[in-house]
């Protein structure tokens, strides 16, 4: 991938085929949320209770965590942890990496089993990984996107909304 | 890198705040929080210590609204200054789209300055990204100190290299807001144009 690409576009097709893969997951081990996190901590997909209000908290605080623990693998000459797990008293989160780029997390409660949920969970890294190849390659469709006059009404907006 | 989701047409884009402790990060982003409108901002998070100063980040999600059909969200984070949370700042700084460099203008932070400033460039290198292409914007704050410990704006470009890389730097005081959305409207415009 170009090391200088600054944005990562998300095609429709692709969105759906995330969509169902985490609905899969959700309702295959029976968990309460899936999300999908790109690394920089922002929700791309989420399948689960719609009445969640947190979801953005949600998704910065877990790429923070996640990323912490990749500093902490660096000191320990670990290559990367792959896979953290957070249990709790009534819920447990489990997250996994995907490519180095986004990030899968489940948030389940006791009455589910912390196997089904990983073997599971690796089998839907697996499928995201191939859609995520997909969309690095699709990144050169961006000026079609989001056309020549985006930027400028972007920054009128920001002109507008950011003013002393 | 900045998210686009075009099924769901939104734009996600991440800032960082980064600079030496007790530069002024966080309160950069407690002024934005309480100036923008309710209908734009989310709850500012915050990851402090007992004494409030961060040990993780501060998280200020705002939303934009609709432009030319996509939901534009900015994501503001600070990270934590003090030298010892170096990894936390790799951490926090994972997959920004554009940093405001935070510099204090008291003449006893100048090494510090140049220290975080040496710190952020090696940061973005190892992530992959060319520190003389990134968006950056200097913020030079506390503008309001006592004449006898302030420091230039001229010595301050000098140390810290803004004239030679061309970076946008604003003056500022993020206690009583001055230069605060001056910055935000810099960093947000640079992040837009390498979108």
């Amino acid at each position: 991938m170009d090391p200088q690409l600054t944005s990562i576009i998300v095609p429709s097709e692709e969105l759906v085929q995330i969509e169902e893969c985490l609905g899969r997951l959700v309702e295959d081990t029976s968990s309460d949320y899936a999300l999908l996190l790109d690394k920089s901590g922002q929700v791309i997909s989420s399948k689960g209770d719609a009445d969640r209000q947190d979801i953005t908290a949600l998704g910065a605080l877990i790429a923070g965590v996640f990323a912490s623990s990749r500093e902490v693998a660096k000191l320990l000459r670990e290559r990367d942890f792959r896979n953290t797990f957070q249990q709790g008293v009534r819920e447990n989160i489990f997250i996994a990496l995907i490519e180095e780029q986004w990030i899968l997390c489940i948030i389940f409660n006791k009455g589910t089993h912390i196997g089904l949920v990983k073997v599971l969970t690796k089998k839907a890294t697996d499928e995201l990984a191939t859609v995520l190849e997909r969309v690095r390659q699709q990144h050169k469709a961006r000026d079609e996107v989001l056309g020549s006059s985006f930027r400028t009404s972007m920054e009128d907006t920001i002109d507008l909304l950011f003013r002393d | 890198m900045a998210l686009i989701n075009v099924a769901a047409r939104e734009i996600h884009c991440k800032i960082v705040y980064y600079g030496p402790g007790m530069c002024g990060k966080t309160t950069n982003l407690q002024y934005i929080h309480s100036q923008v409108p309710k209908e734009i901002k989310g709850d500012l998070l915050s990851i402090a210590t007992e004494t409030e100063r961060t040990l993780f980040f501060d998280f200020l999600p705002l939303d934009l609204g609709k432009v030319r059909g996509f939901q534009t969200r900015f994501h503001l984070y600070t990270v934590p200054g003090q030298v010892l949370y170096e990894r936390t700042r790799v951490a926090v700084l994972n997959g920004a789209d554009g940093v405001v460099f935070v510099a204090d203008s008291h003449k006893k932070k100048m090494q510090e300055n140049v220290n975080s400033l040496r710190e952020l460039a090696q940061n973005v290198t190892r992530q992959n990204k060319k520190f003389s292409e990134f968006p950056i914007v200097v913020q030079y704050n506390k503008r309001d100190l006592p004449e006898d410990v302030l420091v230039s704006v001229q010595t301050m470009d000098h140390y810290l290299g803004v004239t030679r890389m061309n970076w946008p730097r604003i003056e500022a005081v993020a206690t009583t807001g001055a230069g605060v959305f001056e910055t935000l409207r810099a960093i947000s415009r640079a992040v837009i144009s390498k979108l």
